[in-house]
Parts: C-alpha cells; structure tokens; sequence
C-alpha cells in the first residue's frame, strides 16, 4: 500500500517518538494523518466558517460526523455532504453507492432515521464516451443503494463541464432525523466501554483514505475503491435504529478504516483492540489489512459491558456479524493486538493532531478578454440547449423517491425538493454550486451559491435555517488553487452569517485534477435546509403575466453564457440584500396565494429560468424594455446572472409588484406566457425553439439509452 | 374484520409506509419481523416493497422459500386475504402464488414515476365495489415486466393495466413491457392480489401530485 505522509511528516512522527514507526504504525498514522481524515491543508480556515445561531444543535466544532439543526417540537435534522470523486472516477457504480453508503452510516451513527438523499453530479461533455459512461454507473449507483435501503434520493444536480473529465465530482447529501435530546455521540468520555463493531472486514478500499488524499496516479487503484453492499447496509441501518438505547457512541468505518473509527472515537482516551477477534470476509488477511481496510457496512458501537450480548443480538437476528473487539482504556494509546502480539501502540494524541498547514496564495492573473459577444438569437438557442438545462427525468426516474411517504415535491418539480418531517412540518432542501463563477471570482461564487440556495428554498415558500458545504479543489500546494480555497472559505462564510443559515458541517476534497494536472474549477458546493413559513407551492405553467422580482444587473462574467461562448463582460457580484428581500416578498406571494409559478434567476439568466415555462408546451412573449436593469443590452437581460431575481407567474400582477416595492425590492411587469408553443418572441424577434426544447426534453434519454 | 399483518423481511423498505397508509385507510394493522410472524393472529396479511435479501439471486425469490411465505400460503388456502405490493408481488409470483413471471424491465432501467391505471377487475377483495375505473399511483422498480405464457389466461387474471389518464391502455403508457400492460394480477378467488404500482405512496393528499388518494380506495379493501 502507498503511504502519503510527506518526508516532512515522517520525520516529525520519527522525532516525537523516538522511534521507527513499524508498518502497521506507519500506515496508521498515514490514514489518520490523511487529508480525507485530518483536513490538516483547511482546518485554519474552516475554523472561520459561521457556524453558530440559535437552531444548531450539534455543529462543525462539535467535529462529529454530521450537523444537526432544531426544527422544532423537540425534533431535530441531521445533515451531512460528502463526496466520492476519486473512487467514482475509477468505478463508478461503487464509488457513487459507497458515498451514499457512507452518508447513511454518517446520519445513523448520530441515532438519526435517515429521510432523504440529494445527488449533485458533474461529468465531463455528453460527447465524451467515458463521461456518459461515468454518469451511466454513478446513476445506477446512487440508485442500486438508496432504493435497495429505502431512502429517497428527492433531489440533485448535474451539470456537464470539459473541468470534469478526468475527475467526476459526485457530492451526495443525506438528511436525518432524531430527537434533539436523544442525539447519539461519536466520541467516548470515559474508559471501560467495550469496542462493538458489526459487519465483516474485507479486503476491499485497501488504504482508501490516503487514496483519496492524493491526485488520481493513473495506475491500477481499484484495490483501493470499496464495494456497495446495500443489503448489508440495510441491515446495519435498521440494526443500528433498534440498539440506540443500549449504545453510548456510534461511530461508522469510513475512511481509513477501523484505525480510524478507533482513534476519532477514543477522542485522547485510550483504546485496545484485538484484530483477531474481528469478523472476516476472506481468510489470510494480515493484520495491516484490517486495520486499514475500507469495507463498507460496519460500524463501531461503544457499549457498557452489560449490553454488548443485547447489542449482538439484534444483528445476530438478521445473521449479520457482531463481535466484541476491545475495549476503551485509560491510558491515553491507541494499541492493536493480534494473537497476543502488540502491532501497533501510539500516543492517541500524536494521531489526532497531525501538523496543520496553511498555503502560500496567489491570485489568479486572467489574460485580457477578446471574446465578442455572440449574436442573440445564437445565444438563446445555445443557452436554450445546454445540457445542464436539460430535462434530468432520466437521472432521477431511476431513483425510488417516493419512498418513505414523505416527499412531496418530487424531483424536477420545482427549485428545491420539500419533504414532510415527523413533526408536520415542511422541510425544504436544495443544493448549489456554480464553479462557472467560482472559476473567475471563488469569493463573489462562495457568497453567490449560499444566496442561490436561499432563493431556491424561498420558490417553494421556504426559509433557509442552515447548511453544510463541501469545498472541492484541486491540489492545495497550488498557490492560485489555495488562493480561490480560501476566497471561497470566506465568501460561503460571509453569506451564511448574512443569511442567518449558520454551517454545521461540511467536508473537503483537495487533489481534484485532470490526468495532465490541471485543477478542476473550483467547486465548492453548499446544501441548504429550511422550513416552510406556512404554505408551500407546488409549481403549474399556465398562461399569465410573467413578472420579475428584482433589478437586472449587467454582470455576464462568471455564466453559463460565458461557458459557452467565452467569459465576457462585469462579473456577478450578489448583493445579498436583495437576495434577502426578494425572497421574503416570494414567499409573502406564496402565502397569499398571488404566483402559480416561481423560478429563481440564476443559470442560464432570464433565459435559463424561462427554459422549464417552455419545456412545458407553452410559449413565452418579452417586453425586455419594461425590464428594469441598469443595462438596455438584450444580452445582458437576457442572460445576466445577477442575483436577488425570481420569475414568476400570475394573474394579479399589480399585486406582485405591489408587495415587491412594500419590501423595497424593484418588480415588473416583463412579458407573458402564452399558447404558442415553444415560442420565445421578443420586441422584433421571434425564435421558435420547437426543435431546441424537443431535444431538450429527450437529451439524456437519447444519449445515456 | 380482523387484523392485517405487514411482513418485514431483511431489505424490505416499504413495512412502515403501508403500515401508515393502511391507518389511514382504517385498517388494523401491525408490522410483523418474518421469524415472529404467526398466521394464526391475522386475518389478512401485506407484503411490502423493497429489496427482500437485495433482490439477490431473482427479486423476491429468497423470500419465497422462507418459512413466513410458507405460512402466508396455508392462510391464502384458507382463503383469507393476501396481498403483495411491488417486491411482495414478485415474492408472491416466485413462491407460486400467482400465476406468471416479473421479469426485468424493457429498458433495463430502474423506473420511478406516477402513473394511471385502469381497473379490469371488481372481483377481488382489493377492487371490489370501487367506483373509479381509472387510479393514478406511483411505480418504482427494476424488474416488473409482466409475463405469462398464456395471453387469454392473463386476462382473465389481471386486475390493473398501465393506461392514460382516460383509462386507454396503448403501449405508449406501458413504462415497463408488461404484457397487455398488466400491472397487477389476482388469483381465479380474488383473495390474493400482487401489484407494482404502491397504493400506499398515493394515500396522502400533501403527498400526491394532484392531491389524489387513490391508494385508500385499494387499501380500504382490507377493511371491507
């Protein structure tokens, strides 16, 4: 197995002990010293994210495996997002299944009933063969192990840039609930708790968190990719619901393995486990194997003595592997054994405090633009096109989303997907990213993608109560790549103390490259939850007036417009403000029953927002002159991205205007939705975009088969 | 009336959704583990969906040859009620209590979407005396091709196809090659009914896209 400890590192292992490290050591503290596991390259920063407020239960310096968030009557949600970018790259079908795996594990080791799964995904061009085939299995993945474990996956994204060609991104968020005062924590307080794990170790996901922590090397790393077993894994999610009262921690196996799930469960106390007495798939594993392997499907419980035979006996029904493996001590050392024989002894300490880095940065230099902007009619058409707008019934037909009898706006619905809770109430849930921005300014993206979430919950009638991010990155040694690291740190943070949606937890993914060692655009991405204020609304098309809430700004820098045809133009800069304000009003409509439909402006401008108006066999007629924007460019108002915007349809405009400018927030009157299919008619022009939408509609049909 | 017992065996996803659609259907109900299941207790008994032992080998068929199935067989002799939703339908297919084949889809695909039904038979406990011809309800499965090697003997058999929202039933609302667009078949007595489509996802009002609670008028038939 491949170390990644830098020579630095070893070194300091070296000196703090005084000693070799013996293999098993060694690969011991490369798993805990990880980057998947320590975040040794971000810990400074994410110290900096906004992560207090009056909701969060259990959040990011509580350093558990996932947040949690109040939602009232005693009820708490349970939040975690996490990739699977590298194992997904080299096998996709397990590599999107085991995220979703992961996620599970995450949310029951917090004594949460697992409710709802979103997808985000980025793949290279449809034109790429091996894109389609990447998406074809991380799919089939995601759905092979949500389905087969009864969690619905109720919403996602999926977006197709040549940045991921070589390094998909597969983010998977999962949702939980519990009762606020029976969360169950990851960490022990006090020695003489015996060491439960259930499920076998096999030898699959060999040193998987070093993997991850590493640009993908090209060479043959499936040993190191873990297999799904969802059968499996639904036996340890009910098993794990039915033993909550007789457990005092939950930890799930996840990267690095069981060394890991020791160590961060130990927490500085002491451990002592006997390899010997662990489960096995396969024999002749050695003992090095077992301490990193990454199987899937086993989680470590810490138990009073008395209870373990309990504990056991509630897998053993389901036939399913429990066995008793040590136990918590006071001396402060985590120490394996196998027959008799030490293998490995470290100060818990030396493991949990790997050396922490922060980065030279350097600002990106952008070379001086020569992109003419493209004609109009070309623009809509390609905008209008574009397969991150295309219909995604493809995706999300394959995933049983229906399960659970909780979800209520279903997938490609609406802006957000909105779920029932146990208490009655309506939970909203949204994920966004925008690395087409984040490629040209991280700052002005990390505080654009939180804003978009919050407008994406407030066009179902919700209000964001808090999130969790991820931030993924190419590698962080980069100056320019730490640099927009950092921006986006700050951005997301600014906009989430902004927003009052405090982040309760969050993941990092460096080492995001393309096989000539290009970065990925960065791609920090950000899932939000909130609660319906009262009413929610389930979007209809019909013919109305069409009206904007709020002011079009000239800002096409950082678009979808600019993907393809090339960035020009004023950056997007989000004034949170409005953002703010303009959600209030559409929720204030949503209410008072004033909008059948609202769509936030964000991808794609105006013209992107239209796209779903269309799709649904109607046409759309624009006065772009009765637009307000501090631009009379059509180009600029057609597909700006300027924040703080919703569409939305109605009968009684006046009054839409009206409650927008009671809340200071400009509206008008842009045009409206008609019969005439597929039609997009503007002041002299009028595009007819039958064959577009109809390609549109059958996209990802057509070529994923 | 007696009491429904819902069966879950290990991988079954759908005990608890039914267990609450069946409460709101005004049915007494109880969810059940397959080693502690005893017929005796039960006058009627459910097979949820889900992944019985992860659709491993067929869907459906490790659990037809657990002892629970055995038992489910001596209460559907007795003539009491039985009724297998989506995985239990492929369970009550393998174990030979219905007659055909659920085979994988025609394109291969995992499918989740709502869609209309039309009711062909009133004869069995599940449909009889419902007065709609037509339900809309949601699907989702891999493998729910319905086969029989005998078309007229289907017919007779079938108690629900895949149709429009007028209750015609072309092969352009057929989402998974069923033959003659079955979606649910009975036995010749009616007491035992296996269907794809899940009654139990279309039983709340906030749940459903139209607002539509077709499930109830299904589910209600093991109260009548």
């Amino acid at each position: 197995m491949r170390l990644t400890l830098s020579p630095y590192e070893m070194e300091l292992v070296r000196r703090t002990l005084g000693r070799e490290p013996n293999e098993a050591e060694w690969l011991t503290i490369d798993a805990l010293w990880s980057e998947h596991c320590s975040y040794k390259s971000s810990k400074v920063y994410l110290k900096s994210l906004h992560s207090v407020g009056e909701r969060v239960v259990m959040g990011i310096e509580d350093w558990q495996d996932a947040g949690a968030l109040d939602v009232g009557d005693g009820w708490a949600i349970v939040l975690k997002l996490e990739s699977h970018n590298h194992p997904s790259a080299i096998d996709p079908f397990n590599g999107a299944a085991t995220g979703v795996g992961g996620i599970i594990r995450d949310i029951i080791s917090k004594g949460a009933r697992p409710v709802a799964l979103l997808d985000m995904i980025r793949v290279g061009p449809l034109e790429d063969e091996k894109s389609v085939w990447l998406l074809k299995g991380i799919i089939q993945g995601i759905g092979f192990y949500g389905n087969s474990i009864g969690v619905p996956v109720v919403g996602g994204e999926l977006s197709f840039d040549e940045t991921y060609r070589d390094n998909p991104l597969v983010d998977v968020a999962g949702v939980g609930v519990v009762r606020k005062d029976r969360i169950v924590p990851s960490v022990v307080k006090r020695p003489g708790l015996k060491l439960v794990i259930v499920g076998a170790t096999g030898i699959d996901g060999l040193g998987g968190a070093s993997f991850a922590s590493r640009k993908l090397s090209g060479e043959d790393e499936i040993g190191a990719v873990q297999i799904a077993d969802p059968f499996a894994g639904k036996i340890v999610l009910d098993g794990t619901l039915e033993v909550l009262d007789y457990v005092e921690a939950i930890k799930d196996l996840g990267g690095g393995g069981l060394v890991v799930a020791v160590t961060e469960m130990a927490n500085g106390v002491g451990a002592e486990v006997h390899l010997d007495r662990l489960p096995l798939r396969v024999e002749g594993m050695t003992p090095e194997m077992m301490l990193v392997s990454e199987t899937q499907e086993r989680m470590l419980f810490a138990v009073r003595p008395e209870n373990v035979e309990r504990v056991c006996e509630v897998f053993e029904y389901y036939e399913y592997p429990c066995a008793d493996i040590g136990e918590i001590t006071a001396n402060p050392e985590v120490v394996f054994k196998y027959k008799g024989k030490e293998v490995v002894r470290l100060p818990s300490r030396l493991l949990l405090e790997p050396p922490r880095y922060t980065y030279p940065v350097v600002r990106k230099r952008r070379p001086q633009d020569n992109v003419t902007p493209p004609p109009l009619e070309k623009a809509i058409r390609a905008v209008v096109s574009h397969p991150d707008l295309a219909d995604k019934e493809w995706a999300y037909s394959q995933f049983d989303y229906e399960v659970g009898t909780s979800t209520v706006l279903k997938p490609g619905e609406a802006d957000s997907a909105l779920i029932q809770l146990p208490n009655g109430k309506l939970l909203a849930l949204k994920g966004d990213a925008n690395q087409d921005l984040c490629e040209e300014d991280a700052y002005e993206c990390g505080r654009a993608i939180v804003a978009e979430a919050y407008r994406n919950l407030a066009a179902v009638g919700a209000e964001g109560i808090g999130l969790v991010d991820h931030l993924q990155f190419g590698d962080p040694r980069k100056p320019e790549v730490y640099a927009s690291f950092v921006d986006a740190v700050r951005g997301i943070s600014e906009a989430a103390r902004f927003f009052g949606t405090p982040i309760v937890g969050g993941k990092v993914s460096f080492h995001n490259e393309n096989k000539d060692g290009k970065p990925i655009k960065p791609t920090p991405l950000v899932v939000m939850a909130g609660l319906a204020k009262d009413k929610f609304l389930r979007p209809k098309v019909e013919e109305g007036r069409l009206v904007q809430i709020g002011l079009t700004r000239d800002e096409t820098r950082g678009t979808l417009l600019g993907r393809i045809f090339g960035q020009f133009g004023e950056l997007v800069r989000p004034r949170l403000n409005e953002d703010y304000l303009a959600s209030q009003v559409v929720i204030d409509l949503i209410n008072e029953g004033k909008v059948v439909f609202v769509k936030d402006v964000s991808k794609g401008g105006l013209v992107g927002s239209l796209v779903p108006v269309l799709a649904k066999g109607f046409g759309v007629k624009l006065n772009l002159d009765a637009m307000k924007s501090d631009s009379s460019s059509p180009l600029a108002k057609l597909f700006s991205e300027s924040t703080g915007r919703f569409v939305v349809i109605t009968s009684d405009p006046e009054a839409v205007v009206r409650k927008a400018y009671s809340r200071g927030v400009e509206a008008s009157v842009i045009g409206e939705v008609t019969e005439a299919s597929y039609s997009l008619e503007l002041d002299g022009l009028t595009v007819d975009l039958t064959e577009e939408i109809d390609r549109r509609n059958r996209l990802l049909y057509e070529v994923m088969g | 009336m007696g009491r429904t017992a819902v069966i879950k065996f290990p991988g079954t996803t759908c005990e608890v959704d039914v267990y609450r659609a069946l409460l709101e259907a005004g049915v007494e109900a109880e969810v059940v583990k397959y080693r502690d299941f005893d017929p005796d207790k039960y006058d009627a008994v459910v097979l949820p969906g889900g992944f019985s032992y992860g659709d491993y080998l067929r869907a459906g068929a490790i659990a037809a040859n657990t002892e629970a199935v055995r038992l489910v067989k001596e209460m559907a002799n007795e003539g009491k009620r039985v009724l297998g939703i989506c995985n239990g339908f492929q369970i009550l297919v393998e174990a030979g209590l219905l007659e055909g084949a659920l085979l994988p889809n025609l394109n291969l695909r995992f499918v989740s979407k709502w869609v209309y039904l039309r009711v062909l038979r009133k004869d069995t406990f599940l449909t009889e005396g419902i007065e709609k011809d037509v339900l809309y309800m949601p699907i989702a499965h891999a493998e729910g091709r319905y086969y029989h090697p005998d078309e007229e003997r289907a017919k007779r058999l079938a108690v629900l196809a895949y149709s429009n929202d007028r209750g015609e039933t072309s092969q352009d609302h057929n989402p998974n090659g069923s033959l003659l667009n079955i979606a649910s078949v009975a036995n010749e007595e009616g007491n035992v009914v296996g269907m794809m489509p899940h009654p139990e996802r279309a039983s709340f009002k906030l749940l459903s896209p139209n607002s539509s609670t077709d499930g109830l008028l299904l589910l209600r038939g093991l109260a009548r």
